[in-house]
């Protein structure tokens, strides 16, 4: 099921209105079932991957706290399934490809099996977020849960099952333990933060997507029309992932509970470890504790710390998809990182402490030169994302300005504006958050929660002008949310 | 005080909307002709009717029509056609199109001209002809072989949007009047940048006409101007689909019109040496729309298991090369005869 079909809408009111009415253990069992009714909407097969994954993971932990002497054994099983199926559905094509082409360089033509399965829509997402319960009880840092029931919970919780944000089982399973009550302070903050990623998918990702697919669909873009595309693409990524993280975070409001946050202003960002801090902060962090951590993080120092941190980047990039170019993504930010914290090329952000510095227009002035900076570089990014094909990817990268006419200078300018008129909304938030921090950290104490009725009354406002937004301005092209095919 | 700020929200949420009535009525070209489908669309302006084609069907009195999309028409040369079977041919082939379309040609233009061809020939793929909303949502993709009132296919299409999903969101927009806003708001929102840029109006229409050539299908990369459209099971559902499509309507019009209908399955690129992957589904749908088409005196061809039609013979997604145009011409010649029977 999707967030953006009236079958969503219909499903998530019945289930809300069923939720309030029934025992803690109730609404357990209530979100499990409507987990999997969302989940297995239309293939119902994926059913029986989420609940074996589940069964499996849910088996290990308890095995490892019972029998702790065989908790590696219990922990290979559980790596074993939920790699097994992930690299199963997600990489055995890819694998068969790549061993094929590398077989067939050789004069070798065996002629491997390709398979034709659909990949289970989330299966990224869930696994990664069965797998930090299992490796946080085999670390000792998370005890084995008793209930069945809530560890699957957990694990399908279905507003953040298909594209998060990745939830960490020390941070979801208690609420799932804990009795909740209804709050009308949280229903609010979680309509309002649904109705902006509505907003944001249906009127800014969609409208924003039908730019950058005409772009990446002609043949012989110029370098303006590229870059236009480009530009687009990274409002479509950001306004389509932000927008489905938002209704999950507005959804579980209306069920008692709280997600974290993904995404914090990633295009603000003043470097490559600043922005990811703020860009997919889920994963990100999953890769950092479960991967670059392990395997000696920044401890290391010299060639073993850029070997994590590209191992880590790599794998992030895989992560994606089981293509080349996701892979030459994660390098590249792996890359970027290495040489900008070698090269003090790009400063870290004041975030806490108050600093001369901090107030100064010289700052200002290179704290906007290292944002336009940043932001320059991941668009470079956002290239060898979205084109899929490595030959483009090169011939892209070696377009020049100087070879484009004049009608592809005017539509290359054309398409730039007609993305940008569309991210407005999403600038003027992201400065507005940004400068709100400024102010706090210029007075020294964070801002006052507003909850009066000037904030009641600027939601309200806000609320409508959405809606209407979305009635008035919604793409002809209803675009899949871009994470479900990861 | 917290249930009352809900509430504020919620009722900014549904009232704030209306004042797109307001605008509706505040904006002059928000009044406009009701549209020939408006089980499908708002009132809008559109594409004067072409009567052109029923003149030029007249004229040329052919031997044979063929309807259909790019599929047809990479595949059948029609000079080389008309040398072969040594009659004319009148290929009435337009890129981009679907089942709705064709039926309205079928009806509008090749009817009333009166011309009696050996047979009229609709190429389509796999679950083009009960899938009555394939590519009529794009303005005016219809209006040029649309009368005023299209009455039969505003009524299949308005039992085919008959689902949930169509009607609230269709109760949404009614309720806030919001097709008639998007009629006015949307041009103004594509075209602001272009405005900024050109500030005249001709040039600047010679602009966005330009642009619209420069990504256009003569400059898309091979495969996505192969438009490889993907059949989906949900979408193999004959029975489910047949009364909401136009097919029943293009039978019942050409049986009264005694013209000889010829339903081509092209066959879809060939994968590897096998041929075009079909699902269970899609190969009961097939079955069912076979007996279907024969019940109703119409003929049906399955290019699909023809090993002849080899993947050389491809060019770009289910497109045919130049070469394998020529052969394919060739090949549905030779067995013309057949095909009509």
């Amino acid at each position: 099921m999707i967030f953006h079909s009236a079958d969503f809408i219909v499903f998530f009111v019945v289930v809300v209105a069923l939720y309030w009415c029934l025992p803690h253990r109730g609404q357990n069992a209530l979100l499990l079932v409507a987990s999997y009714v969302f989940y297995g909407y239309v293939h119902p097969w994926f059913l029986i991957l989420i609940a074996s994954s589940t069964t499996i993971d849910y088996v290990s932990a308890r095995g490892m706290e019972r029998w702790p002497a065989r908790r590696r054994g219990f922990m290979a099983l559980s790596i074993a399934t939920n790699f097994g199926m992930l690299g199963f559905f997600k990489y055995f094509d890819f694998f068969v490809e790549n061993a094929q082409a590398a077989l067939g360089a050789l004069g070798l033509h065996p002629g491997l099996p390709a398979l034709r399965i659909v990949l289970p829509v989330g299966i990224s997402f869930y696994t990664f977020q069965a797998m930090s319960y299992t490796v946080d009880v085999y670390r000792g840092e998370l005890r084995a849960r008793r209930s069945l029931v809530d560890v699957a919970v957990f694990i399908s919780f279905f507003p953040h099952l298909v594209a998060g944000p990745i939830q960490r089982a020390s941070f979801l399973l208690p609420q799932v333990e804990t009795p909740r009550r209804f709050s009308t302070e949280r229903a609010t903050t979680g309509l309002s933060l649904m109705v902006w990623g509505y907003f944001k998918k249906l009127v800014i990702a969609d409208n924003v997507g039908v730019i950058a697919n005409k772009v990446f669909a002609i043949a012989d873009p110029s370098f303006e029309m590229l870059w236009a595309g480009v530009f687009a693409f990274a409002i479509q990524i950001y306004a389509d992932f932000s927008a489905y993280t938002d209704i999950a975070r507005g959804s579980s409001r209306w069920l008692g509970f709280e997600l974290t946050e993904n995404f914090d202003h990633p295009y603000l960002a003043r470097s490559p470890s600043d922005f990811w801090r703020r860009w997919n902060i889920s994963l990100s962090t999953w890769f950092r504790d479960y991967v670059y951590i392990p395997l000696g993080g920044s401890r290391a120092t010299g060639a073993r710390w850029v070997r994590n941190v590209l191992v880590t980047f790599v794998l992030s990039g895989l992560w994606h998809g089981a293509r080349w170019n996701y892979v030459l993504w994660g390098l590249y930010h792996g890359l970027l990182l290495v040489a900008t914290r070698a090269h003090q090329i790009l400063r870290e952000p004041v975030r806490s402490g108050i600093g001369p510095q901090s107030s100064g227009i010289g700052y200002r002035l290179s704290d906007a030169a290292c944002i336009v900076g940043m932001f320059g570089l991941t668009l470079v990014g956002w290239l060898l994302f979205r084109e899929t094909d490595l030959h483009a990817i090169a011939r892209d990268l070696a377009l020049s300005p100087w070879r484009s006419s004049t009608l592809d200078r005017q539509a290359g300018l054309y398409l730039f504006l007609l993305a940008l008129g569309y991210s407005v909304p999403l600038w003027v938030q992201s400065v507005w958050v940004e400068s709100q921090r400024s102010r706090e950290r210029t007075a020294g104490v964070p801002a006052r929660p507003s909850d009066g009725w000037g904030a009641a009354i600027l939601r309200c406002v806000a609320c409508g002008a959405a809606f209407a937004a979305i009635l008035a301005l919604r793409s002809r092209t209803s675009l899949d949310f871009i994470y479900f095919q990861f | 005080m917290k249930g009352a700020h809900l509430l504020l929200a919620g009722a900014g949420l549904l009232l704030l909307p209306f004042g797109l009535r307001a605008a509706n009525y505040l904006h002059p070209s928000a009044n406009l002709q009701p549209s020939y489908l408006p089980a499908l669309e708002g009132p809008r302006p559109r594409a004067a009717f072409d009567a052109e084609p029923i003149s030029n069907l007249r004229i040329l009195d052919p031997g044979w029509i063929l309807i259909g999309d790019s599929m047809a028409g990479t595949r059948i040369d029609p000079d080389l056609f008309t040398q072969l079977s040594s009659q004319r041919i009148a290929p009435l082939l337009y890129a981009g199109s679907g089942s709705a379309w064709w039926y309205l040609v079928l009806k509008n233009w090749v009817i009333p001209s009166g011309t009696r061809p050996r047979a009229v020939f609709i190429f389509f793929r796999d679950t083009n002809l009960t899938d009555v909303l394939f590519r009529i949502d794009a303005a005016w993709a219809l209006d040029t072989a649309a009368l005023a009132g299209e009455d039969d296919l505003n009524a299949v299409v308005a039992r085919r949007r008959g689902t949930r999903f169509y009607q609230g969101t269709e109760t949404l927009d009614a309720l806030y009047a919001a097709p008639q806003v998007r009629r006015w708001l949307g041009p103004l929102v594509d075209e602001w940048p272009a405005r900024a840029m050109i500030p005249y109006r001709r040039p600047r229409a010679q602009f966005l006409e330009r642009l619209n050539t420069r990504l256009g299908l003569t400059h898309l990369r091979p495969m996505d101007a192969a438009d490889m459209q993907e059949t989906e099971d949900r979408e193999a559902d004959f029975d489910a689909f047949v009364d909401k499509s136009a097919l029943p309507l293009m039978l019942r019009d050409a049986r009264r019109a005694g013209l000889r209908l010829c339903f081509v399955r092209v066959r879809r690129r060939p994968e590897g040496g096998r041929p075009p992957y079909q699902s269970r589904a899609l190969q009961r749908y097939v079955s069912r729309l076979r007996d279907y088409l024969l019940q109703g005196g119409a003929g049906f061809v399955d290019d699909t298991g023809d090993p002849v039609q080899e993947l050389s013979w491809y060019e770009d997604g289910d497109h045919l090369s130049r070469d394998g145009r020529r052969r394919y011409t060739e090949l549905f010649v030779s067995r013309l005869g057949y095909r009509i029977r």
